[in-house]
């Protein structure tokens, strides 16, 4: 697998409900590159995020993963080389530890092996207990789900990272180290944060009203 | 058949109960008395139809109509199923229906023919009561399984979607929802396998007893028909969320009913 995919939005329009959200958004992000999505709420950060994962329809206009487009024939291909962490980290609720197997019985994720070392390792980078392996999701505090999402991340190792919100249930120190492993991860990575540690050199930030 | 007939003034006997019932509630000023009468009338004059029209039938025992019959029941029935899940029948209605008539038909015949044997698998009184049996059951299992797999999916929308993006087929994705939807659907029916005999006599056990036939002949016509239900709903609920979840979500996975 490559390390990193190149994201291309091509003259995108919604409407949601009332609101039109874009008219003719364009936005290219370069394999490797780091993008913070910088704009008031309610103008379709997550929307971004979302239509190119097929779960919104734009009304017209095309996303583009390297030169693939997003049609019902490439969006599976799609949504697997992207590792997305929603806001709420809405993972199901289940034991931590048969989630994980759970996720890794997907087909297109036969490819890696479960294996508990992995794990605590991916835990420790995240100053993670591995005594959550035992809980179930929904007794995790806000912060322990995104730092558990972005393990999920760390081990499924796709090329796309689509991160929303990640950051704000984490202490300072974590929060930095969180966004120095992502720095200097060679994946692209699409940033939706109000977070002030995100603003950085190395991460170009997209603006728009 | 050796049953003694209740005359009219034996069901007189049991109505003239009902005027204490009426007494008291106009002491308790139990606003009950109106609905009563209207329910009891109701009830007479619908199972005097029903009555006589199964009558007919049994007189003629003609197989064609007796299909009749169960086809009109059929369209009732789904028509009454789409209804009370709130499902577009545009989208939805023809997989439902052949959800519910496919393993309904297949049912009635290893019924009435391979397990009981009879001569005519159309033969009223045992195709008559034998089929509603396993239709109404097999609704209330649809009507159960699509209410609670559709809901969830649309209460838990986000999870779902991070199912998806997780790398989950649609069906990988949807599994969870389907298996919850089949232990909604045939948990009533293992409960009432638990307790039946002990809580309750079952109602077409104490029909048949009713009716001349000797206990050890209905419990086997009990066990059997329970058997029947177990899997007619069972069946029926999962063609009912396969074959609706063809047209019930759109080219992206997402929900769209």
């Amino acid at each position: 697998m490559m390390l990193s995919k190149a994201i291309r939005y091509s003259n995108i329009h919604l409407k949601l409900g009332q609101k039109q959200i874009f008219s003719g958004f364009n936005l290219t992000i370069n394999a490797g590159e780091k993008i913070l999505l910088n704009a008031p709420s309610g103008s379709g950060k997550s929307s971004l995020v979302r239509l190119l994962l097929g779960f919104q329809k734009p009304d017209s206009g095309e996303i583009f993963l390297d030169d693939k487009a997003l049609e019902k024939n490439t969006r599976h291909s799609i949504r697997s080389q992207c590792c997305y962490v929603s806001q709420d980290v809405d993972l199901p609720e289940q034991n931590v530890w048969s989630l994980l197997e759970h996720i890794f019985s997907f087909k297109v994720n036969h490819e890696h092996d479960l294996n508990k070392e992995d794990v605590i390792t991916s835990f420790n980078a995240l100053n993670l207990e591995t005594e959550i392996l035992e809980k179930n999701v929904k007794d995790l505090s806000g912060g322990e789900r995104q730092r558990l999402g972005l393990s999920i991340c760390f081990l499924l190792d796709r090329p796309v990272w689509l991160l929303d919100e990640v950051t704000s249930g984490l202490d300072p120190a974590l929060k930095e180290s969180v966004r120095n492993i992502i720095i200097n991860s060679p994946k692209t990575v699409i940033i939706i944060s109000h977070d002030e540690i995100w603003d950085h050199e190395n991460i170009r930030k997209v603006r728009w009203d | 058949m050796g049953t003694t007939q209740i005359t009219y003034m034996g069901l007189f006997l049991l109505l003239i109960l009902i005027i204490p019932l009426m007494l008291m509630n106009k002491q308790l000023k139990l606003s009950l008395n109106k609905r009563m009468v209207y329910v009891i009338i109701r009830m007479f004059i619908q199972l005097t139809l029903v009555g006589l029209f199964l009558q007919f039938l049994f007189e003629r025992n003609d197989p064609l109509l007796n299909c009749a019959y169960l086809t009109v029941m059929i369209v009732v029935a789904g028509f009454s199923a789409l209804k009370s899940t709130g499902l577009s029948f545009s989208k939805v209605g023809i997989p439902i229906m052949a959800a519910f008539i496919i393993p309904n038909i297949v049912m009635i015949f290893y019924f009435n023919k391979i397990v009981i044997n009879l001569a005519s698998p159309f033969d009223a009184r045992y195709f008559i009561p034998i089929g509603g049996m396993l239709m109404g059951n097999s609704l209330s299992g649809i009507i159960v399984g699509l209410n609670r797999f559709y809901d969830a999916i649309r209460n838990d929308q986000k999870t779902y979607f991070y199912t998806l993006a997780l790398g989950a087929t649609r069906s990988e994705a949807l599994l969870p929802y389907v298996k919850n939807a089949l232990i909604a659907s045939i948990s009533p029916t293992l409960a009432s396998l638990e307790t039946i005999g002990l809580v309750h006599l079952p109602g077409m056990m104490t029909g048949q007893i009713l009716g001349g036939s000797f206990p050890i002949v209905a419990i086997r016509y009990q066990m059997a028909i329970m058997l029947a239900i177990l899997v007619i709903r069972y069946a029926s609920t999962l063609l009912a969320i396969y074959f609706t979840s063809i047209r019930a979500f759109n080219e992206f996975d997402v929900l769209d009913l």
